[in-house]
């Protein structure tokens, strides 16, 4: 059996009124107090390399794709968010994708593609932000996709900083 | 002929500034809220947010409007306007200053009727506000809004009572039912030298009644049993729509603005200024509204402060700790009146 104790409440207490005003001065101190809102779009979120936000294809200075459309991370991803077609080019590394699509709505950012990928060609970027009128606009191509690398730096960073980590 | 224009005009500007308060009101009750709650309020219409009450009078003209079907339509739509007219009404006799101009030997007073028994008037015209309530609860033929209906007025016959009897003490201090004169009453002599002898400093107890009776009276938070929303939804305007519900709020903040001017009449001498007497007209206009947006504040602040009652406890408080007092307040004030 449980015997819920009633704390004796004191004059003071039962009389309500004190009690009240001890209330009242909190919440008046509480107009003054720092504000915890964030006026979004004017003041933007801060990121850091830590922020995984949407997956970008890094490009090398020399304007070519890092991407060599082995397709792990079209396997790896767990939305089916990436569609990946190959074609052959003259370069060293032979293959490049042709088409490369992440469909921006079903992307749940959750960087397994960054991991899999063998050629660090795809990197999460701190872009956050996605809004647009129509479905198909948001299923992002090649040209709304490649950054160039000193972009991804500091992601990039991060990263070899974190497998050194886990390798030693 | 001039005092008649004049007349005409004072109710045009009194009826325009109070409905613009109420505006003015709901965009305060919104920021303080905010501020209250660490957050920043409306912000985006206008500087400050300052428009938004404008915003928010024409999305409600453009919603839409719902009856439902079962009891009367004249009623359900009669109730709103029951709940609102009587606020605005009673503001006709609160004193906003004192003496304007004189044309014509007629002295051009800042109330628009400057009634004997403003006092009584008062409380019989804000008493009419209930019956809106009662009546939208009714025809909205569905539960919640019938007992928040019923809930309010079972709460405004308890503390009108106490609240009349406070009145009462304070009308046989000053021997007079004309709030006007209530008012000037507070300013003719000074306490202990310093303190201006308003009845806030003569009568602290009835003071404290008094205000805790108008936020029961206005249903306002801890007391706003009518339109509770963890219990009853709404309340009584869980049915109302678009211009019909921005009515009964109207209605609830003008009648918020009339109590929290009638205290200033009642407890905080009026339109005086402490320590000069000959204040001219519109200095008196400011210090009422100072005082009057004082307790507006204070609804507010109490509002987003305190959790609400229980009901019982409210009847209890009422019945059992609120009349005994107005009542011994009486006594004391008589007993001290006639030594
Ligand atoms: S972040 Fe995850 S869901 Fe998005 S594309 Fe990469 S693997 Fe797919
Ligand atoms: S895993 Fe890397 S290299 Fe392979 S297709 Fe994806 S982005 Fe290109």
């Amino acid at each position: 059996m449980v015997i819920v104790k009633r704390k004796q409440l004191t004059l003071g207490e039962r009389l309500y009124l004190p009690e009240i005003v001890r209330g009242l001065s909190i919440t008046v101190r509480k107009m003054f107090a720092k504000r915890a809102t964030r006026q979004y779009p004017e003041e933007p979120l801060v990121t850091t390399a830590v922020t995984r936000g949407q997956p970008r294809l890094a490009m090398n200075p020399d304007q070519t794709l890092r991407c060599v459309s082995c397709g792990m991370c079209e396997a790896a991803c767990p939305a089916y968010a990436i569609t990946i077609d190959a074609h052959e080019v003259e370069r060293e590394i032979e293959r490049e994708p042709e088409h490369f699509e992440i469909d921006m709505l079903r992307c749940i950012l959750c960087g397994f593609c960054e991991e899999a990928c063998p050629k660090e060609a795809i990197w999460m970027s701190d872009e956050l932000e996605l809004a647009d009128y129509t479905r198909a606009s948001l299923v992002y191509k090649l040209d709304r996709l490649v950054r160039p690398v000193s972009q991804l730096q500091g992601r990039i960073d991060y990263i070899e900083e974190i497998n050194r980590r886990w390798n030693n | 002929m001039t005092v008649l224009l004049a007349t005409l005009l004072k109710v045009l500007v009194i009826f325009g500034c109070l409905i613009s308060a109420a505006g003015i009101s709901t965009l305060a009750e919104r920021k303080i809220s905010a501020w209250i709650q660490l957050r920043r309020g409306p912000n985006r219409v206008g500087p400050f947010g300052l428009l938004q009450p404008l915003a928010d009078g024409i999305k409600f003209m453009f919603k839409e409007e719902f009856v439902p079907p079962g009891k009367s339509r004249f009623l359900f739509i009669l109730a709103p306007a029951l709940a609102a007219v009587p606020a605005m009404m009673s503001v006709a006799v609160i004193p906003f200053t004192g003496r304007i101009a004189e044309i014509d030997g007629t002295p051009i007073l800042g109330s628009v009727a400057d009634l004997d028994m403003g006092a009584i008037f008062i409380m019989a015209v804000s008493g009419l506000g209930v019956y809106g309530i009662i009546l939208g609860g009714w025809a909205s033929n569905s539960k919640y809004p019938l007992l928040g209906g019923l809930r309010a007025a079972a709460q405004m016959i308890s503390y009108e009572l106490s609240m009349i009897l406070i009145i009462l003490a304070i009308v046989a201090m000053s021997g007079t039912l004309n709030l006007r004169e209530i008012a000037d009453a507070q300013n003719d002599h000074t306490l202990l030298g310093f303190l201006p002898a308003w009845n806030v400093f003569l009568q602290p107890l009835a003071f404290v009644l008094f205000v805790i009776c108008t936020f029961a009276e206005t249903n306002r938070h801890p007391f706003d049993f009518a339109e509770c929303e963890s219990e009853l939804v709404g309340g009584f305007h869980t049915e109302y729509s678009s211009m019909k519900f921005a009515l009964f709020f109207i209605g609830e903040y003008c009648a918020m603005i009339v109590m929290a001017c009638l205290t200033t009449t009642l407890f905080l001498g009026g339109a005086s200024v402490p320590f000069w007497a000959e204040a001219p007209w519109f200095i008196g206009l400011g210090s009422f509204v100072f005082k009057a947006a004082a307790f507006m504040f204070l609804f507010i602040w109490v509002r987003w402060s305190l959790p609400r009652f229980r009901y019982d406890q409210l009847m209890a408080l009422g019945w059992k700790v609120f009349l005994p007092l107005a009542i011994t307040n009486i006594f004391i004030t008589g007993l001290v009146l006639a030594l």
